[in-house]
C-alpha cells in the first residue's frame, strides 16, 4: 500500500479485531488513513505509546512504550520519560503513513503525554480526565464537564471536551505558552476540588475507587510529564470501534440530558467532514493559567 | 463460571445425595512474579543441595527429620499405602448444634450442589436441618487427605466448611501474655462503661462494608503503571499544598467576581435571555484566537 511517498506492506488485513461487529484490521487501517489528515497534528511530535491488540479486542494487549526496532526507517523517534532516570525511545508519528503504519500493528490505542518531546517540561494543555464510577455514566460526566467549564470560563480560559471513547469524557484547557507539569497538575487539582467542594454528591479527586461509586472522578493527576492520556481521534478498544471524539460544548449539554455520546469509527469520519477538527483549539490557542502568588 | 473441584455423594444413613463441590471462597490476593530488576526477566528457582549442585527432580527423596541432621526416608509408595482411600463419600456421622462449634475451627469454605436426580433428597435434607437447626459433622477424603467437615444450611443451599482437627489448635497457655489475665480484677462501673461504648458503636453486620482497600490501591498503581504512567506511591491526599490552596483562592475569587459581573449585567439583559456576555462568549464551539 502507498501513503504518499511512503510504501508499506500490510499484513493479515481480513484480521476481525472486534469480533463482536467484525470489524477487521483493514477497516481499522482504512480508519486511520482517513483520519490521519486531522489526527496527524495532535500526535505530531509527541512521545507517543501504543497500545497493541495483536489477537483482538477480547484478547490480551499490551503496552509499548519504546518504539520497535523494526519500525520503518522514516518513523522517527524521541527520548521520552522512562520508568527510572533512563529515557525510553518512543515512536513519533508524524505523518499519515505513521498512523497506517501503526495500525497494520493492531495499535488500536495510541497515547500521548501533555508535553511535545522537544520540550518535555512544559505541558501544551491541561486536561481533566473525567471518570464516572458505576453507575454513573457518561451522562453525569457531561453535568461536571459543564461545571468545570463554567468555572473556567470564570478565569478567562477556554476549553475543549472529548469523550474518551470508553466510558469518560475528558476537558483540555489549550496552552502553547510556557507552563510547568506542577503547575498545570496544582491547577487542575484546585478547580477539581472547588468544582467537588460545591458537588460533593457528584464529583471527588480522590483515587480511592472505591469511593468513585455513583459519582465522577476528576482525574488532575494525568497532567504529570510521565502520564499519557488517549490521543484525540484515537480507537478504542471497546466491543465496538469507538473513537475519543472531540465534541463541541452545545453536544456535551446534549450528552449530559442522555444523549449517545458513542461514535464509532465511520461517524466520526463524517462528523469531521462536516465539522471540521472541532480539537483544533488544542494546537493553536495560546492562554494563561492563574499564577500562585507564592 | 465456577467449576467443581471434586464429586462424590453425602452419604446418610441409607440415604447418599450425589453432590458436587465449589469453592465458596476466591481469594484476591495480588499475585506478583519475582523478576531480575536488570533485565527485567523472570527469576527462576532451581533446586540445589547444600553443596550448590543442581538436584534433578527424579533424584529428590522426602526426608524427616528425627534429630538434629538425621533424616528417614519415605518413598512416595510408603506413604500411598497409607493414604485414605478415596472414597467418593461424605459421610455424616453426627448432627451438633451450629452455636457448638467455635468459629476458631472452620477452615475453608465450599458449596454442595447436588446432581440433578438427587436435587429432591438434597433439598429434603437441607429444609430438615434448617428446621432442627443443626449442622452435620462428616469426613471425606480429597486428594490423599481426610477433612473433618461441617455441613450447614444457607439460603436454600448446603455449605460445607472444612475444619481444624482439635489437636491443630494451638492451646492458649502456649501463648505468651495470655495466662497472666486470670489475675485481673475490673469494678462493676467500669464494665458498665465500657459496656456502654460497645453499645454505642453496635451496628448490623453487613459484609459490604468492609473492603481491601489496600489491595484496591494496589490493583489502582498497577494499573496506571501499566498504562505507562508512573505514580509516585505517596500520591495524592494533597490539598495541603499551599500553592494548591492558593490557585483555589484565585478560582474562587475569581468566581464570585464572575457572578457579581452577571448580577449586574442581568437587569439590562433579563428580558431577552437571562444569560451573561461572558458566558455567551465561552459558548461559541471553536475559539481560534491565535
Amino acid at each position: 500500500m502507498s501513503v504518499g511517498e511512503r510504501t508499506l506492506s500490510l499484513s493479515n488485513l481480513d484480521k476481525v479485531l472486534y469480533p463482536e461487529v467484525g470489524f477487521t484490521k483493514s477497516q481499522v487501517i482504512d480508519y486511520y488513513a482517513r483520519i490521519a489528515p486531522v489526527m496527524v497534528p495532535h500526535v505530531a511530535g509527541r512521545c507517543i505509546t501504543l497500545r497493541r491488540w495483536p489477537n483482538g479486542v477480547d484478547q490480551q494487549s499490551f503496552f509499548e512504550k519504546r518504539c520497535p526496532g523494526h519500525r520503518p526507517d522514516w518513523v522517527p523517534t524521541a527520548i521520552g520519560p522512562g520508568d527510572g532516570d533512563q529515557g525510553i525511545e518512543y515512536c513519533r508519528l508524524e505523518e499519515p503513513a505513521a498512523l497506517v503504519w501503526t495500525a497494520n500493528l493492531a495499535a488500536l490505542e495510541l497515547h500521548g503525554p501533555m508535553a511535545r518531546c522537544h520540550d518535555l517540561d512544559t505541558p501544551t494543555m491541561v486536561v481533566f480526565d473525567l471518570d464516572p464510577g458505576e453507575p454513573a455514566g457518561i451522562a453525569q460526566c457531561c453535568r461536571v464537564a459543564l461545571l468545570l467549564r463554567e468555572l473556567l470560563s470564570a478565569v478567562g480560559l477556554e476549553a475543549v471536551p472529548k469523550t474518551s471513547g470508553s466510558k469518560g469524557l475528558q476537558v483540555y484547557v489549550p496552552l502553547n505558552s510556557p507552563h510547568t507539569h506542577q503547575h498545570a497538575s496544582r491547577f487542575a487539582l484546585a478547580a477539581g476540588q472547588m468544582v467537588a467542594r460545591d458537588h460533593p454528591d457528584e464529583v471527588l479527586v480522590e483515587m480511592t475507587r472505591s469511593l468513585r461509586r455513583g459519582k465522577v472522578f476528576i482525574d488532575w493527576s494525568q497532567n504529570s510529564r510521565h502520564k499519557t492520556t488517549i490521543a484525540p481521534y484515537s480507537l478504542r478498544a471497546r466491543p465496538r470501534p469507538t473513537v475519543s471524539t472531540p465534541l463541541a460544548w452545545d453536544e456535551v449539554a446534549d450528552g449530559a440530558d442522555g444523549a449517545d455520546l458513542a461514535f464509532e469509527a465511520e461517524a466520526v469520519l463524517e462528523r469531521v467532514e462536516a465539522l471540521g477538527d472541532l480539537f483544533e483549539p488544542a494546537l493553536i490557542l495560546r492562554q494563561e493559567l492563574p499564577n500562585p502568588s507564592r | 463460571m465456577a467449576r467443581a473441584i471434586w464429586s462424590g455423594a453425602i452419604s446418610f444413613g441409607l440415604v447418599t445425595v450425589p453432590v458436587k463441590l465449589y469453592s465458596a471462597v476466591s481469594r484476591k490476593t495480588v499475585r506478583f512474579n519475582q523478576l531480575d530488576s536488570k533485565t527485567t526477566s523472570r527469576v527462576k528457582q532451581k533446586r540445589v543441595n547444600a553443596e550448590g549442585d543442581e538436584v534433578p527432580y527424579e533424584q529428590i527423596v522426602k526426608g524427616y527429620e528425627v534429630t538434629k541432621d538425621s533424616y528417614v526416608i519415605v518413598t512416595d509408595e510408603e506413604l500411598a499405602s497409607l493414604a485414605p482411600k478415596a472414597s467418593r463419600m461424605i459421610d455424616i456421622t453426627d448432627f451438633v448444634s451450629e452455636a457448638d462449634i467455635d468459629p476458631v475451627f472452620y477452615d475453608a469454605a465450599y458449596y454442595l450442589v447436588p446432581d440433578e436426580l438427587a436435587r429432591k433428597s438434597y433439598a429434603l435434607l437441607c429444609k430438615a436441618m434448617e428446621e432442627s437447626g443443626r449442622v452435620a459433622i462428616a469426613n471425606f477424603v480429597m486428594r490423599t487427605k481426610q477433612y473433618l467437615v461441617a455441613i450447614r444450611p444457607t439460603d436454600g443451599a448446603l455449605m460445607m466448611s472444612t475444619m481444624v482437627y482439635a489437636d491443630e489448635l494451638v492451646p492458649t497457655e502456649e501463648i505468651p501474655g495470655l495466662e497472666e489475665l486470670a489475675d485481673i480484677e475490673v469494678t462493676d462501673a467500669e464494665l458498665a462503661m465500657a459496656g456502654q461504648l460497645i453499645d454505642s458503636l453496635t451496628t448490623e453486620w453487613d459484609a459490604e462494608r468492609y473492603h481491601d482497600t489496600y489491595r484496591e490501591q494496589v490493583l489502582d498503581l498497577l494499573e496506571a503503571k501499566a498504562a505507562g504512567e508512573v505514580r509516585a506511591v505517596e500520591a495524592p491526599a494533597a490539598a495541603d499544598d499551599a500553592a494548591v490552596i492558593d490557585l483555589l483562592a484565585a478560582l474562587e475569587a475569581s468566581v464570585s467576581a464572575a457572578k457579581e459581573a452577571r448580577k449586574a449585567d442581568a437587569p439590562a439583559e433579563k428580558a431577552k435571555s437571562g444569560s451573561s456576555k461572558k458566558a455567551k462568549k465561552a459558548a461559541k464551539p471553536k475559539a481560534k484566537s491565535a
